[in-house]
């Protein structure tokens, strides 16, 4: 395998197998020492119906490491930054805490770290990933809802994924270009 | 698509993710040295009964993060949230960090922090005292399953006590006994392959069980397996089944003879296997006759022509159809012969033994270490199991007959309880009865690794090493994918804590039981290894954690010398041992009483975060669940004047508890529901401590009549707006 | 609804500076328009010259100390990247809170800037060379004027941008918002000189307040015909839009909106402002000036142009897109 120019970093969920296990979110949180109260992932639980006719539809979400990241075009100082795989990270000594990019955010995926004192978000543990392992998300999801990959490789699995099967990205309409995939 | 699929691509092929120390690309192409995937180092998880396998990330003496150790296939390489929060155990500032001995009033919580000697010394002399009095059979040995329950329960039974009482009776008892009754084992379900599966209350994608719940959602959701759910309430699994029916408490059974009946009227069961195979098919035939599906509708709430379209489609799924058995406690007095219904269905399919069935657990083979044998006790149990419940097992007991017995100092008094990884306070039905039996305790010891509302009530309190601060002995978990694993010490115990063996061998010491435990773990775990179907069993055991086999075997019973393990060597339809003890040999309906106006129906259930009573504490799950509520059924709350958050008392004949209602459109009008572990009287549980309320103390005294174990869905309450 | 992460130090810190970038706006007025060879208002411009620095200096200071690392805060002057608001706003604030402290400075008397300079210690080698040091400033009153138009209008604009600029926040997200953001800190500017003009105990000229009022209704009549638009076509625009400004027609934020700001905070000073102006409207009479009713209608003029900063701030944030 020869080392590509370029890579492209994305996630395909298939939100009808999560069953809201919090699987993810509390791997998130030892992986990333995530502070308490703060959450880099999370499930979007929607119920809705009237007994017996009821309907609950989990969707996971994080950090959807926009094609077109407004967080990363806002910041002032250049700390929130998006690497050639696309994955879009925070560089801490650069980060002087204004929040901008939370505010600017569509999907409200950055939080304040109290801890750090400076802006957190999702980073697809952009540290495992350049060992050559998965998020720790995608990892311990119990019901496999995450597959993470390189879309650019013909070969990679969110390639066959996404060329096979129909699926949906959060409020398109921003133009962020998220890279969160979720099959229908 | 599979996870794996990515780490070949990424790194080397098939390896457990973190052994692959082969990244592909630098960051922004500076050369700068690549760094080196941690090695994880391979044990078990505990949290709950699926012993996972985890590869534990160390860094700088800490555990930092477990990842799922994709080798194992029972844990089909993944890790929950309960699994990934182990770590907040070992690190929580409450933890039990020293023996401690009681000084004030039990549950007084005044503690002197002992050295292990003193704890021993005390612990021993009032076991000895209780002896004197009461003889050895004056005490009681409790414990919940665990790697090391065998130290404890041999400790117990060295001690000559024939009071060993474990979790089964409080857990998959009735199951068990209802499947060992049909088939003389209890198999496990090929979810991976099954097209056709029903559950009823088996709420898997919140109680997790592996693989049974991977497999489920892969089933359900990509192989187009068609799912049936029945259950009062809107689980996540209710929310992921194709058909919901919330059909009307203890009930079941009625839906599964009309089933049944359908199946063997319409000519649609396996007459080659049934005929081959099982033994008493014409006394079902005949016996089912009345259970109409227009009877059932009567008594489920579910009308007669889905139970009929239900069936037949069950029926046409054939071998890969499977009424799941579900696992977890019982819920009414018959349910040992609602499972035998169970077994029964899936029996007529012809589902046993097949690929997307009913399959007969496989097991890795291990060595065992020979230790010093003791003499039987002299004295019976006092739970008169052998008696009162003669089929079910009686060497781990019956845990309600038993503290009925205890509390009325019957057949003799038992005034010593000892009791490890287990909080009888929470997991054994009527807080209030429990506790009177400690108080009518001499002596009370518990073993532990937090202040358990248990351990609270104790007058020694032994802190044991969490599971990543120790090595247990290695565990063979049955199934249709088989599986060793061992759990080893990841980080050297960061208290002054011991792990069970040793606490078992201290006392043994002072208690004369030396020779009974004379060996380390070590030595344990090496004569295990060395049966074990690999080369050099310890040490691959060591690198790998888990031994296992991951291609199922089908039909390995399906052939003419097979012989059942029951009396007849056939599955038995009709079982004669049944009738000889007093019970229906076939599984026959009564109408569960219903809760009277103004009562409701109390039922249990679980969220894939709270599990078990030890588990609300822990704060990365506590706070997806900061506190439990009332669920009750938005009509029935809006009679009241209920609304969500609003304070409410709810009370049985056992208890009172307040705690905030939720008013949901999610539950049956006729039930209510709280969730598990909270209401906790330990301060040293700080998240849970007085926070929301604890449904053992509403639950009463129930049992199966066949197997003894608790019933837990016999409880009526009142619902008052405070 | 997640809460807001922007709260009311932002509130503060926008106000300020677009108070400051309004009252600069009209002293530099006051100075470039010239009667005669002479500034036509020059009181007003002195006045303003001298208050401009303070509002939009006590703003940066709070906005530093609300930063999560605010002696971090040079980073933000270590680049410019134009694609950032706040980065082009930074420097754009840098440079107008230096501009609007020399041009205070060249507004002093001489003897004014003595007294300033002997409260330095009296060890300060450079103390004397500064009291010695008196350049002939006036000329230069005009060009600071000329060079900080841009720059009290771009702060000005720049309030209104960081806002406007979020696509993810559909209340923000409309060219309208720099405007009005715009136009109310020159009212706010203008009504803050009105205040000091009445305040101020010595010698008025009618004058002076017929252009202060002038400017004052022409402000707050552009203000409100930006309001007006702004609500119109959100609610002809897409949904997210209309949830939006669902938030201050029967959402979370209506009373803000309608019983402080808009009411209270643009109508009713405008209708004392014309009531006073009536008689010069009318061609019957002279501007005739009331001291409470002066002091009412500016009053109400900033306390409406901070709460407008506030329903925004914090309705925005609370928008977005499902």
């Amino acid at each position: 395998m020869s080392k590509t120019a370029s890579r492209r970093y994305v996630m395909v969920l298939d939100s009808r197998k999560c069953i809201d296990c919090k699987a993810c979110v509390v791997a998130c949180k030892a992986e990333n020492d995530v502070p308490l109260g703060r959450f880099r992932n999370w499930i979007n639980a929607e119920r809705s119906g009237f007994y017996p006719r009821l309907r609950a539809s989990f969707d996971p979400e994080q950090c959807h490491h926009c094609e077109n990241p407004s967080c990363v075009r806002v910041c002032p100082t250049g700390a929130s930054f998006q690497r050639e795989d696309g994955i879009v990270e925070v560089r801490e000594a650069d980060c002087i805490g204004c929040k901008y990019c939370m505010v600017a955010c569509p999907y409200n995926a950055r939080f304040f770290n109290e801890e750090t004192q400076v802006v957190d978000k999702c980073t697809f543990c952009a540290h495992r990933v350049d060992r050559g392992e998965l998020p720790a998300c995608v990892e311990t999801c119990p019901s496999r809802v995450r597959t993470f990959g390189d879309i650019t490789d013909p070969k990679s699995p969110v390639h066959a994924l996404l060329e096979g099967r129909r699926y949906r990205v959060l409020k398109p309409q921003t133009g962020n270009g998220p890279q969160l995939y979720y099959l229908l | 698509m599979d996870r794996r699929l990515f780490l070949q691509m990424v790194g080397a092929g098939g390896l457990a993710a973190t052994s692959v120390a082969c990244p592909r690309f630098l960051s922004k192409g500076k050369a700068k040295a690549e760094p080196a995937a941690p090695m994880g180092i391979p044990t078990s998880c505990e949290l709950c009964p699926n012993k996972c396998s985890v590869l534990a990330m160390v860094e700088k003496g800490r555990v930092h993060k477990l990842n799922p150790n994709p080798e194992n296939p029972k844990s089909r390489g993944m890790l929950c949230a309960r699994g990934n929060a182990a770590i907040q155990q070992v690190y929580d500032p409450d933890r039990l960090k020293q023996p401690l001995i009681r000084v004030g009033e039990r549950g007084e919580g005044k503690w002197k922090p002992v050295s292990w000697d003193e704890a021993f010394d005390f612990a021993a002399s009032k076991l000895k005292a209780v002896k004197e009095k009461h003889g050895p059979e004056g005490t009681l040995w409790s414990s919940t399953e665990g790697f090391q329950e065998v130290f404890f329960k041999n400790l117990g039974m060295s001690f000559g006590s024939p009071n060993i009482l474990r979790h089964p009776s409080l857990c998959l008892a009735s199951v068990n006994l209802a499947y060992s009754m049909t088939f003389g084992t209890v198999p496990s379900f090929d979810l991976q392959n099954a097209k056709y599966v029903i559950m009823a209350g088996a709420n898997r994608f919140e109680s997790i069980i592996t693989p049974d719940t991977m497999d489920l959602i892969g089933g359900v959701m990509e192989r187009k397996a068609k799912f049936v759910y029945l259950d009062p309430r809107f689980t996540v699994t209710a929310s992921k089944a194709d058909e919901w029916y919330p059909i009307r408490p203890g009930s079941d059974m009625a839906f599964i003879l009309a089933m049944i009946q359908v199946i063997i009227s319409e000519d649609r069961y396996d007459k080659v296997f049934v005929d081959q195979w099982t033994l008493g098919f014409d006394k079902l035939a005949e016996h089912v006759k009345p259970y109409t599906p227009e009877w059932a509708e009567a008594e489920t709430g579910i009308p007669a022509r889905e139970i009929r379209r239900i069936a037949r489609e069950f029926a046409d799924a054939g071998h890969r159809a499977v009424f799941y058995a579900g696992r977890r406690s019982s819920w009414y007095q018959n349910d040992f012969q609602m499972r035998r219904a169970q077994a029964i269905l899936n029996t007529i399919v012809g589902n046993w033994d097949r690929e997307g069935g009913m399959v007969p657990n496989r097991r890795v083979a291990k060595g065992e270490f020979m230790f010093l044998p003791w003499d039987d006790p002299k004295a019976s149990r006092v739970d008169e199991v052998e008696k009162a419940f003669p089929l079910t097992s009686a060497k781990d007991g019956v845990y309600l007959p038993l503290r009925e017995n205890v509390l009325k100092g019957r057949p003799y008094p038992v005034k010593a309880w000892m009791i490890y990884k287990q909080d009888p306070l929470h997991s054994v039905p009527d807080q209030g009865k429990t506790l009177k039996m400690m108080q009518g305790m001499d002596f009370i010891g518990v073993v532990d690794i937090a202040m358990s509302d248990t351990a609270w009530y104790a007058d020694v309190v032994f802190p044991e090493s969490h599971y990543l601060e120790r090595t247990d002995p290695i565990e063979v978990m049955p199934g249709i994918w088989p599986a060793a694993v061992l759990r080893q010490q990841v980080v050297k115990p960061i208290h002054d804590t011991k792990p069970m063996l040793e606490i078992a061998q201290g006392l043994a010491k002072r208690l004369g039981l030396s020779d009974y435990f004379d060996y380390t773990i070590d030595q344990w775990i090496e004569a295990e290894a060395k049966e074990l179907p690999v080369e050099n069993g310890l040490e691959y055991m060591k690198k790998h954690g888990v031994v296992a086999f991951s291609e199922p075997k089908y039909g390995t019973t399906r052939n003419a010398v097979y012989r059942f393990v029951t009396k007849s060597g056939k599955i038995e339809i009709f079982s004669e041992r049944l009738a000889e003890a007093g019970h229906d040999p076939l599984p026959a309906y009564a109408s569960p009483v219903q809760p009277p106006q103004g009562r409701y129906r109390m039922i249990l259930g679980r969220k894939a975060t709270m599990t078990h009573a030890a588990l609300a504490n822990l704060p990365w799950l506590h706070e997806h669940t900061p506190e439990n509520d009332l669920w009750i059924n938005t009509d029935e709350a809006a009679r009241m004047g209920i609304r969500t958050g609003d304070l409410v008392e709810v009370s049985s004949t056992a208890g009172t508890v307040r705690l905030k209602a939720r008013a949901t459109e999610e539950i049956r009008p006729d039930c209510v529901f709280m969730l598990h572990g909270f209401g906790k009287k330990s301060p040293w549980l700080r998240s849970v401590h007085n926070v929301g309320a604890a449904d053992a103390v509403l639950l009463e005294t129930a049992w199966d009549k066949v197997s003894g174990n608790a019933a837990m869905h016999e409880t009526f309450v009142k619902v008052v707006k405070v | 609804m997640h809460e807001p992460v922007w709260e009311f130090l932002i509130v503060n810190y926008l106000f300020l500076g677009g108070l400051s970038a309004g009252i600069f706006f009209v002293s530099a007025l006051c100075t470039w328009l010239q009667t005669d060879g002479q500034a036509s208002y020059p009181r007003i411009a002195r006045a303003g010259a001298l208050m401009a620095p303070w509002p939009v200096a006590l703003g940066s200071f709070l906005l530093i100390f609300d930063l999560g690392k605010w002696w971090r805060f040079w980073k933000l002057f270590a680049t410019f990247r134009w694609e950032s608001p706040m980065s082009i706003g930074s420097w754009l604030l840098m440079i107008f809170t230096g501009l609007t402290l020399v041009n205070a400075y060249a507004w002093l008397t001489e003897e004014e800037r003595n007294r300033l300079f002997a409260k330095l210690p009296a060890k300060l080698p450079f103390r004397q060379k500064l009291m010695d040091f008196h350049p002939e400033l006036a000329a230069w009153k005009r060009n600071l004027a000329m060079i900080g138009f841009p720059f009290a209008v771009g702060v000005g604009i720049y309030t209104g941008v960081l806002l406007g600029a979020v696509q993810a926040r559909p209340f923000w997200n409309t060219n309208l918002v720099a405007q009005l953001f715009l136009f109310s800190a020159l009212s706010s500017g203008t009504a803050a000189l009105i205040l000091a003009r009445v305040l101020d105990k010595g010698e008025k000229d009618l004058a002076e307040f017929r252009f202060l009022y002038t400017l004052d209704i022409c402000l707050i009549l552009l203000e409100f015909f930006i309001v007006l638009p702004y609500l119109i076509h959100g609610q002809l625009s897409v949904l997210a839009v209309r949830e939006a400004l669902g938030l201050v027609l029967g959402g979370r934020y209506t009373f803000a909106f309608w019983g402080l700001f808009l009411v209270p905070g643009l109508l009713a000073p405008l209708a004392i402002e014309l009531w006073e102006f009536r008689p010069v409207l009318s061609g019957k009479g002279t501007l005739h000036i009331t001291r409470n009713l002066a002091l009412t209608a500016a009053g109400l003029v900033i306390f409406g142009g901070y709460v407008l900063r506030y329903v925004f701030v914090f309705a925005g944030q609370a928008s977005g897109f499902k």
